[in-house]
């Protein structure tokens, strides 16, 4: 395992967008820090001893060059007959590009010529459980790079739906490493490896992968590039900010808790945010103090506890989980049909894949279901 | 009232973890409560450093 977890930092670090190389980078974030507390350790204190509460996905770094070329219309198509498409579904893929962009008339297309890959999506569309363990059967068959990109890419989707952003990276380090430049979806890979970057947290790595995604995906769909601009407008503002880095820290505590991950390391982690909790309040006590000895002395308080009496409003918890989610169908499956998946994990996979899935489906089990 | 609300996440947490394996297993609904009292602070967390941030606060930078 040791080596395979080697061999996969080995991938990432080959990759270019994971990889993705701006003309004018941004600048370089730095390494993933070995730690899930939210906030750097002031100075003078030590660090925690505990190990992260999540391991964070190995990111490459930013590269110079823009690795992604122009989309080989010629060489896709090629690709697709080899699979067996026929002229006239070469001929809708056309006219379908022109109406609803390449990207969805490509997928639409391989779809149609993998009924494996079509098979495995319906599944990741109705919440079948089985969609992820579908898809890595398509992946390990398929010969052809541009199916091989397809169902990569529609396996980080499913890790990104299915909450699991570290997952996804992984799975599109991959797919950065090897299926890049033989499919139009390269573009909407680039956008949801930003977006799982973002909902790890991993906000300094996220921010110049959407900046790169705007600036190499100018025809990129307009719902995209709006979501991109949004989320790197978030991004940017909470970027100087101890309290966004707080917030990003509680904000994987929170994931952790979602399932059911409440060990030592989550635990050490959430000690940290009083800390930190603790030295804003002094802060803030201490320029109170300096303001209000002042002449004027009717300045506005800055004092964090008026600050925090915040109107109630719509949060994020709201919205967890109302709909039967992958770990309610899970957990509602028979325990047959479970070992089945179990089953066809051990059989034909990539050991990447297999591991990857093994450990998908544990949380899974871990998440639900609700009763 | 964010470090009251941490603290009592963080002993809901830890009485969580306390429970046997088989009974954490089987209270879905408490860890859901648990992660969305988690998000609440985080949501106001990010509410004050907005607020403080429109304010153009001084803050330290990372």
């Amino acid at each position: 395992m040791n080596a395979l977890a080697a061999s996969l930092r080995a991938v990432g670090g080959a990759l270019a967008f994971a990889a993705g190389a701006l003309a004018q980078p941004p600048q370089e974030p730095k390494p993933p820090a070995p730690k899930a507390t939210a906030a750097p350790a002031a100075q003078g204190q030590d660090p925690k001893p505990a190990g992260p509460a999540t391991p964070l996905p190995p990111v490459p770094p930013m590269a110079v060059q823009n690795p992604f070329l122009p989309f080989d219309r010629a060489r896709f198509e090629a690709a697709c007959r080899a699979l067996g498409a026929t002229e006239a579904q070469l001929g809708r893929f056309g006219a379908e590009a022109a109406d609803v962009g390449l990207a969805r008339a490509a997928d639409d297309l391989m779809r149609a010529v993998s009924p494996a890959l079509a098979a495995a999506c319906k599944r990741r569309d109705d919440g079948d459980p089985e969609a992820a363990v579908a898809l890595a059967q398509v992946l390990a068959d398929a010969k052809e790079p541009a199916l091989r990109a397809h169902a990569r890419y529609h396996l980080a989707r499913l890790f990104v739906d299915g909450d699991e952003p570290e997952l996804a990276i992984r799975a599109l380090n991959d797919y950065f490493a090897q299926d890049l430049n033989v499919s139009p979806l390269d573009g909407e890979a680039a956008f949801f490896y930003a977006q799982a970057l973002a909902d790890v947290p991993m906000p300094e790595h996220a921010l110049p992968r959407f900046q790169a995604f705007l600036q190499w995906f100018p025809d990129a769909s307009e719902r995209f590039r709006a979501a991109a601009q949004q989320r790197l407008g978030e991004l940017q503002r909470q970027q100087e900010s101890r309290l966004h880095e707080l917030a990003d820290g509680m904000q994987r505590t929170t994931r952790d808790l979602r399932k059911q991950r409440t060990g030592k390391p989550v635990q050490v982690d959430q000690e940290g945010y009083l800390e930190q909790l603790n030295q804003l309040i002094e802060e803030f006590e201490q320029r109170e103090s300096q303001s209000s000895g002042a002449p004027s002395g009717n300045q506005p308080s800055a004092n964090p506890a008026n600050q925090s009496q915040l109107p109630d409003g719509e949060s994020n918890v709201g919205e967890l989980n109302k709909r039967p989610t992958l770990a309610d169908r899970w957990g509602d499956m028979k325990d047959a049909d479970r070992e089945k998946i179990a089953a066809k994990l051990q059989k034909g996979l990539p050991p990447q894949y297999q591991k990857m899935l093994e450990e998908y489906y544990k949380k899974l089990g871990k998440a639900g279901p609700r009763k | 009232m964010l470090r009251f609300l941490q603290e009592r996440v963080n002993k809901s947490t830890k009485d969580f973890d306390a429970r046997p394996e088989a009974e954490r297993a089987a209270t879905r609904p408490e860890s859901d409560a648990l992660a969305g009292k988690q998000a609440r602070v985080q949501d106001l967390m990010r509410r004050l450093a907005a607020k403080l941030g429109n304010e153009s606060a001084p803050e330290g930078g990372r």
